[in-house]
């Protein structure tokens, strides 16, 4: 049995395990604010790469615009002074030149360093025309305004036009540029995206499986621990009634041993010795009243055998109260009492019904060995001047109580193998047994039967 | 003059060996027959008519207080002498209460046998010297433990008259007349008695009277 109970010591789940688990989930825990928190980081950082994207774009394209719009106006302006015939005029277009001269430098200056090689080849492409047209204006701008009159057709289809075509070439590249350069944004914020994305995915994946694992050993570790719970308390019960049914059986061993002793001593050496005492008081009645010697022997010889015939007597009775069996459980009780009082300075008064006789053999028995072993505590233990026993058998219980005068005790700190006796005698039978006792109050020992159906 | 017809009952061969010598000694007494258990007492009581059955307390299959309440009850001629090895009063109670008139201790019984058979005739009781003792002893304790008062002084000399005489056996009648009352003021101070010594039935007035030492 102890054996037993020391295996399944080992096959308990250990600690170890349940830190694991514990641990695990902890881990999962941390791995989904993890994945929550980068997800949040990620689309953050794509907005600010999405912003940034926008930001560079803008950077490259709007000048590159502004640079060719102005680039156009200047040819615009150039036209104009050729067909103007507004002398007015003339020295404010010198101005407007000369302003937009400086618009288009300042603009070229100012354009981003980090261009890529086809960016780069438009801006110096565009620069390129510029001069073109500033080579072209310079002439013009010397011209009297008849040679300007004169020339201005001529000028215009041979020079400004086919620049103007080539202006518009021009643009229309950055316009192609432009939108090649909105596709590639787009493709790359796209795979950003799918980048997140896979990530994302990935985090989830490795969240998802952790967790059905996790929920998988948390499963089996119930229901392993629902099954070494539920195998303890099998076990628990089992050799508690093991151990139940051990006690009852010591107990009836006892009472079975007690009472064969106590008969073979009855029968046996108590008739025999009963006998020898016939003998012998035959033999005393037997010799010559002058024979004094003789005599005074023979009283000897009676006097011991007495004196043995006692002690046997006594021996039995304790072993196994002969009254039980030949006067019933009310006679027993009365005698036993009467025993205690003699021995003791304590009185026991009995009380009790006929309808005790009707109970069980068994029942009998355990209600004497209860009251016996109370009424030897009372007498030796709590100074006790009177005690009281008192039989109630009822239609559906027995009610068995010693209660005595003593100086009481604390039954919650003194526990001796007596009261465990009779509580396990009692418990053998279906029964409660109480001690109902404080030091100084006496003493009240209860025991309540179902009564049993015969 | 008539022998005394005695049957034995013990289911001990020695013992009723050991008995019968002590009783075929005696002129005046016979040994009319001998059983082994309860159950056979009372069938040789039935047959043999005896004056007098010795029988031990304790026997198989029927035991001797039970044998006894039979035999009185077949035979209320018959008188019976219970032997015991138990001086309590539990017992002695009870064979009184089944009709034993005598109750001997097996210690003495050989000293005392004769003496109580020619009591239980004579319609008187008998009981060991040691079993008065012991029963005197217990009275005495109780009443000195209780503080109560003897209650034997609660009677008048007459109702102490009239308790000896039920004690030893007496009837109603037999009393009114060795007393010269009617057997109704009998009956009454009967009842004041037991009323008075809280007593229930004549074994409990007989064992009360053995206590007292008002009879042996």
């Amino acid at each position: 049995m102890r054996e037993h109970v020391l295996n399944s010591e080992g096959a308990w789940p250990s600690k170890k395990l349940r830190l694991t688990l514990l641990v695990s989930f902890g881990g999962l825990l941390a791995l989904m604010v993890i994945a929550g928190l980068d997800a949040l980081r990620l689309a953050r950082q794509m907005h600010t790469q999405e912003e940034e994207i926008r930001q560079s774009f803008l950077a490259h394209t709007q000048p590159l615009l502004v640079l060719s719009s102005s680039i156009y106006i200047y040819n615009d302006r150039i036209q104009e002074y050729l067909l103007s015939q507004d002398p007015q005029a003339d020295g404010l277009t010198a101005a407007e030149f000369s302003r937009l001269t400086a618009e288009i430098n300042s603009t070229v200056s100012k354009y981003p360093e980090n261009c890529q090689p086809e960016e780069r080849a438009l801006v110096e492409s565009l620069q390129q025309l510029f001069i073109e047209q500033q080579g072209m204006l310079n002439p013009v701008l010397s011209w009297s305004r008849e040679e300007r009159h004169r020339q201005a057709w001529r000028f215009l289809n041979e020079e400004v036009l086919p620049q103007r075509s080539r202006i518009n070439e021009t643009s229309e590249k950055i316009a192609l540029w432009n939108r090649h350069q909105l596709g590639a944004t787009d493709r790359e914020m796209f795979a950003d995206f799918a980048s997140l994305q896979a990530r994302q995915t990935k985090m989830l994946a490795i969240a998802l499986t952790a967790g059905l694992v996790l929920s998988f050993a948390s499963i089996l570790y119930l229901l392993r621990l629902g099954e070494e719970g539920q195998r303890r308390y099998r076990e628990l019960a089992h050799s508690r009634a093991e151990l139940e049914d051990l006690s009852a059986q010591l107990v009836d061993a006892q009472e079975t041993e007690r009472r064969s002793i106590s008969r073979e001593l009855h029968d046996e050496v108590g008739q025999s010795l009963g006998a020898l005492l016939v003998e012998v008081g035959r033999l005393a009645a037997s010799v010559p009243s002058d024979n004094a010697q003789i005599k005074d022997h023979v009283d000897k010889i009676k006097s011991v055998a007495e004196t043995t015939v006692e002690t046997v007597r006594n021996i039995a009775l304790l072993l196994r109260p002969s009254m039980l069996d030949d006067l019933g459980l009310t006679a027993a009780l009365e005698w036993q009492g009467r025993e205690v009082s003699r021995r003791s300075e304590m009185e026991v008064e009995v009380q009790s019904s006929d309808s005790a006789e009707e109970i069980p053999e068994e029942y009998k028995i355990c209600i004497y060995r209860i009251v016996q072993e109370a009424l030897n505590n009372a007498a030796r233990h709590s100074s006790a001047k009177n005690a009281k026993v008192n039989i109630e058998p009822t239609a559906d219980k027995i009610l068995v109580s010693v209660s005595d005068d003593g100086r009481g005790f604390d039954p919650r700190r003194v526990r001796g193998l007596g009261i465990l006796g009779m509580e396990e005698r009692v418990r053998r039978l279906g029964g409660i047994f109480t001690i109902d006792s404080k030091p100084g109050s006496g003493t009240t020992l209860k025991a309540e039967f179902p009564r049993p159906h015969v | 003059m008539n022998l005394i017809r005695v049957l034995l009952a013990d289911d001990h061969k020695l013992i009723r060996a050991g008995l019968r010598l002590v009783v075929d000694q005696q002129p005046d007494l016979s040994v009319v027959g001998e059983a082994d258990d309860g159950r056979q007492a009372v069938d040789l009581a039935k047959t043999l008519k005896p004056d007098v059955v010795v029988m031990d307390i304790g026997m198989p299959n029927l035991n001797g207080i039970e044998a006894a309440r039979q035999i009185r009850e077949i035979r209320p001629d018959a008188a019976v002498v219970m032997l015991s090895m138990h001086s309590d009063e539990g017992y002695v109670l009870r064979a009184l209460g089944a009709g034993a008139r005598a109750y001997l201790l097996k210690d003495s019984a050989t000293t005392d046998l004769v003496q109580a058979i020619h009591a239980v005739v004579e319609g008187k009781s008998f009981f060991s010297p040691a079993v008065s003792k012991v029963l005197l002893q217990d009275y005495m304790r109780k009443l000195q433990r209780s503080g109560a008062e003897d209650s034997y002084d609660l009677l008048s000399p007459r109702e102490r008259e009239v308790l000896q005489l039920v004690a030893e056996g007496k009837s109603n009648k037999e009393v009114a007349s060795l007393l010269n009352l009617s057997v109704y003021t009998v009956e009454t101070h009967r009842a004041k008695i037991m009323q008075k010594l809280d007593l229930k039935g004549v074994p409990e007035l007989i064992l009360y009277a053995v206590r007292k030492g008002i009879i042996s």
